[in-house]
């Protein structure tokens, strides 16, 4: 049986590579995201919340919610943990004997391969979309409702927000440059279904993205990316965020080298779950944000 | 023969009992293990009642965005919807709208309740929430989210939304 929400969120880590590389983005929204662990300390936080009658009462209720499969939010949760883990499959077993070691980039050089700007654009485009059909599921707007998430996109904040800038970073501008934006829209827009269908991220979380065949699936990535794709030119002019800043400040917290930016993104990709960790934050503040409102 | 490492021996004794005792020791149990198990059960009952009002229903009732407020609805599920009140941007608080046909705990609340607002039962939940019950099923909450934001204001604001028209809602 899959895990229950409080385990889910009781688990969450306070450090390791995925929490240093969050921390390296505070300088994008600063104090925006604090890295909120444990139930039922979410639950007095988010809440205010301090009479533990109370506090159970709420955490019940969340219980119940995440719970109920008509409710999507463990599809949302599905959808965070395997987008986060088709990206970073293929170098997972050379983690394996590295972990728990120092956090050092060069010792994983050898046992990893860059990936191709295409698959990285790809990737980029997937995780946007996976955050649309996410948001969609948690907050209950039709799963292809684009304009609507849109509007919600301008009132992210929290660990939602930094989910936001972490894509841009890590799966952006360090692994592909200023015109990240731009390769990804000419990828999507070069794309067969047939290529789309060989990519690893795709095939994960097909079966969850809107549009029927593969031909409108890539339909709905496309138009989805094209679409976002203004809010994302905005916020990386308004943070004046550069692919320099964005790693010089990654390298105050992790070892990595700028001189093979490709390794770089292979390295976040296999050693940071940004989408799982916060991921399941937002999660669990929503359920909780609902139950208080239910009770 | 190969003589007997008792260092061994004892080693391999000793690794056994520290992977069982460390293996098997039962975790305590959380304080949400009864509602996890509930919930999971093969004939549980679900969260959200199969007859509760899509969320969609109840935005029209909300108040409107006024003078120096902003709404900005954040949750549309079965049964349930959501919006922040936002001032200069500052989230001051969450009003929302339940079908109490999911969690009928939530409707008993209001058997004693001897306030009214707009002549409905009205009840406080801790020093942040203040609902009213309406047409015996459609629960109306405002939460503070900032401190200034009182009991004064939550009321004001449950009288905003259009309680005439939830009560007809069927």
């Amino acid at each position: 049986m899959s895990k229950s929400i409080f385990e889910l969120v009781d688990e969450l880590p306070t450090g390791g590579t995925t929490i240093l590389a969050l921390n390296a983005l505070d300088f994008v929204i600063p104090g925006q995201w604090q890295n909120l662990t444990g139930f039922v300390n979410t639950i007095k936080t988010v809440t205010g919340e301090t009479d533990e009658a109370m506090v159970q009462a709420i955490g019940d209720r969340a219980v119940y919610l995440y719970n109920d499969e008509s409710q999507g939010y463990q599809r949302a949760m599905w959808l965070y943990q395997t987008v986060d883990n088709a990206a970073g499959a293929l170098g997972m077993a050379a983690m394996a004997n590295k972990l728990g070691q120092d956090i050092s980039f060069l010792g994983f050089l050898d046992n990893l391969t860059p990936k191709p700007e295409k698959a990285q654009s790809i990737d980029l485009s997937i995780k946007m979309v996976v955050e649309l059909v996410a948001y969609c599921q948690i907050n209950g707007i039709p799963g292809d409702s684009i304009g609507d998430f849109l509007g919600a996109l301008g009132d992210y904040g929290g660990e939602s927000l930094m989910r936001m800038v972490a894509l841009i970073c890590f799966d952006g501008l360090i692994p592909l440059g200023p015109g990240f934006i731009d390769k990804g829209l000419s990828s999507l827009s070069n794309m067969t279904p047939n290529e789309l269908e060989g990519n690893s991220s795709f095939k994960s979380v097909s079966s969850l993205i809107p549009g029927g065949d593969t031909a409108g699936k890539l339909g709905f990535i496309g138009q989805s990316f094209d679409s976002v794709s203004g809010w994302m030119r905005n916020f990386v002019a308004e943070k004046a965020l550069t692919q320099e800043n964005a790693l010089g400040n990654l390298q105050k917290f992790v070892k990595v080298s700028g001189d093979k930016l490709d390794y770089v993104g292979a390295f976040l990709d296999v050693s940071v779950k940004y989408y799982t960790h916060t991921g399941t934050q937002t999660l669990a503040r929503r359920l909780i944000e609902r139950a208080v409102a239910e009770l | 023969m190969k003589e007997f490492d008792w260092r061994k021996g004892i080693f391999g004794v000793l690794l056994c009992f520290t992977l069982t005792i460390s293996g098997c020791q039962p975790k305590t149990p959380s304080q949400f293990s009864q509602a996890q198990q509930e919930s999971t059960q093969h004939n549980a009952a679900p969260a959200v009642a199969k007859d509760a009002t899509q969320g969609s229903e109840f935005n029209k009732f909300f108040p409107k965005a006024q003078s120096g407020y902003d709404r900005v609805y954040t949750q549309e599920k079965k049964g349930f919807a959501e919006a922040k009140l936002n001032k200069d941007g500052k989230n001051v608080a969450m009003l929302a709208v339940s079908d109490t046909k999911s969690l009928p705990a939530a409707a008993a609340k209001f058997q004693n309740a001897t306030d009214k607002i707009a002549g409905y039962p009205s009840v406080d939940l801790g020093t942040t929430q203040t609902s009213v019950l309406v047409n015996d099923r459609y629960q109306v909450k405002v939460i503070s989210k900032a401190p200034d934001f009182d009991k004064t204001d939550r009321v004001s604001w449950i009288e905003k939304f259009d309680l005439k028209g939830l009560a007809k809602l069927q």
